[in-house]
């Protein structure tokens, strides 16, 4: 079984995110990127996968340089193959480009299963998954929180995540792209200095196409929500804090 | 068909309509009323039963049924709207983001050449011009986009409309039809749905509920939240990336895919306030919320937040509530 995995630097939304003076980006010098945590998710389940049935997983590091730190890591890990696809800052979130090139090398790779996170935080024109799937004329089903052989050749079952905690099964033939939510277990941890001798022998694919210019969702303004509609902040220690928390739940009969 | 027409892909579960499906009425409703539109509401289904005398909102109601339609299967749903919208042309096209609708909008903006918007709160008309608000960076910014042609598929967020705008009172006028094209040989087959494992703590029933977010960093913190919320009579909860470490169990989990809770405290522990979370318990009556990021989108729904440590404030406050208990 041939996996590939699609890991996609975002801007790390623990950090300030600094508004571009256009008004409508990120400001490109003060983005701090991270892996797109959903996809660490499917890079987990890719490696549950190998870990299992053998599986050979081919990571596609999606971005700026960042995305090369993220294949050592995924190398580190387990993955067998470290794919970068380049994409400009002006790029990054725009699925439907990102999924222009990706089709043809994922159609040529034979890949059995293609695995993303179902979403990531700097999109909002439809998931990846969807998208690549239908490009490439194969299933897609997004929000899982697992992914197995099934009994029966080419064909893998999957879990569903629906609302009120429950939980579809279903069985999807390969090839097929999956949107991960949640892998079977957590995203394993790699020590640096594994990470560091990855880093040493790393072989990348660097894979550059063109692609036309779509004229997507047009964002026309980025704006911190409005402030004075939330909170009241409790200022001073911890026991000023605590005092005063305790004293509100007092006042509303919550003691 | 009008190409004003505006549709709600609707969203159910073993036969009960879901809450999404009323907002994303509320909200069609209203673009429907501002721009002269049609607004038609589509439940794909085994079974019309359950959805043919519902007072939708909508001017008229397109039930399209087939077998393989009983739950949600997004091969199958993607080959009837694909169909059918493509017929339609609707202007837009309402889906809820969620499991169901993340599924279909990638494929549908394919497959009909039509933009989508995500993680919608708002969506207004101004003459051609479809302006949105969306959530984006897991809700710290909020993005406003415009479309000015073409099919746009809008996935709305929860509680972003009121439900009871979705309804009106009287039944819309109910077109039942089958599938328009053969859904034999799908490669996607739903097997069962598997109802979630029953908790130790039904969180929909109690009245205090503690949320541990990523920032509680680890099981031993999880553990001072469980002596707090036993303080309040109440229990722990937690938001999906804790749930995934291990920390809790799926059980506790409050949000999208999880449960909705709304108890008479919230008390938010390194919780950031992902839409996907804040979804399920922004509706509590009263939110206390506590994280180290000032910026955190949290603070939006909570009443009342400090920015200092959890690990710092979590054991004083326990302290604070014993003596305030003792003293009654």
């Amino acid at each position: 079984m041939k996996v590939a995995v699609i890991i996609r630097q975002v801007p790390d939304v623990v950090e300030e995110l600094v508004i571009a003076e256009d008004g409508r980006s990120l400001s490109e010098d003060d983005v701090m990127y991270i892996t797109n945590e959903l996809d660490d998710h499917a890079l987990e389940q890719a490696l549950i996968l190998k870990g299992r049935h053998g599986a050979h997983v081919a990571a596609y590091g999606i971005g700026g340089s960042e995305a090369r730190d993220a294949l050592a890591t995924s190398v580190a890990k387990g993955a067998d193959e470290a794919v970068y696809v380049p994409l400009e800052f002006k790029d990054r979130g725009d699925n439907h480009k990102l999924a222009m090139h990706l089709a043809a090398p994922l159609r040529d790779g034979g890949f059995d299963l293609i695995l993303s996170g179902m979403q990531a935080v700097d999109e909002l024109d439809g998931g990846l998954g969807g998208i690549l799937a239908s490009r490439l004329s194969i299933p897609y089903v997004g929000g899982l929180l697992g992914v197995d052989m099934a009994t029966g050749a080419g064909k893998v079952t999957v879990k569903k995540a629906f609302a009120g905690g429950r939980i579809g099964i279903m069985d999807v033939a390969s090839p097929a792209v999956l949107g991960i939510q949640s892998s079977e277990q957590p995203p394993r941890y790699v020590p640096v200095n594994k990470v560091m001798q990855a880093k040493k022998t790393l072989q990348v694919k660097e894979i550059r196409t063109s692609v036309p210019d779509v004229v997507g969702l047009c964002i026309t303004q980025l704006q911190k929500p409005e402030t004075g509609a939330g909170a009241k902040m409790l200022e001073g220690d911890e026991d000023n804090v605590a005092s005063s928390i305790a004293n509100l739940l007092k006042e509303r009969g919550l003691l | 068909m009008s190409p004003d027409t505006i549709v709600v892909i609707a969203e159910h579960l073993k036969g009960e309509l879901s809450d999404i499906t009323l907002e994303m009425l509320a909200c069609g409703r209203e673009l429907a009323n501002a721009s002269g539109s049609e607004l038609i509401c589509m439940v794909l289904t085994d079974d019309p039963l359950p959805f043919k005398a519902l007072p939708f909102a909508s001017d008229k109601t397109i039930i399209v049924k087939n077998p393989v339609l009983g739950t949600f299967n997004p091969e199958a749903y993607c080959k009837v709207l694909s169909h059918m919208l493509r017929e339609m042309s609707p202007r837009i096209a309402l889906m809820g983001s969620t499991s169901v609708g993340m599924d279909l909008a990638g494929m549908l903006s394919v497959t009909l050449g039509a933009t989508v918007v995500g993680n919608c709160t708002r969506i207004q008309i101004e003459g051609r011009k479809l302006l949105v608000t969306s959530k984006l960076y897991g809700g710290k910014l909020t993005a406003r986009s415009e479309v000015d042609q073409g099919m746009v598929l809008c996935l709305l967020m929860t509680g972003s409309y009121s439900k009871e705008g979705g309804m009106k009172n009287e039944i819309s006028q109910i077109d039942i039809r089958d599938s328009p094209l053969s859904l034999d040989g799908l490669r996607t087959q739903f097997r069962e749905l598997v109802e979630p494992e029953e908790g130790d703590v039904d969180l929909t029933k109690v009245p205090v509920l503690v949320g541990a977010g990523r920032g509680v960093q680890g099981a031993d913190n999880v553990r001072v939240l469980e002596e707090l919320a036993g303080l309040l009579g109440g229990a722990v909860c937690a938001t999906r990336p804790v749930v995934d470490q291990g920390w809790l169990p799926r059980t506790r989990q409050v949000g999208r895919s999880g449960v909705i809770v709304k108890p008479r405290l919230y008390l938010a522990f390194g919780i950031s306030g992902a839409p996907e979370h804040v979804e399920g318990m922004k509706d509590s009556e009263f939110i206390v919320a506590v994280n180290t990021d000032s910026g955190a989108p949290i603070f939006e729904v909570a009443h009342y937040g400090s920015t200092l440590d959890l690990q710092d404030l979590a054991p004083v406050l326990a302290e604070k509530i014993k003596e305030l208990k003792g003293g009654k």
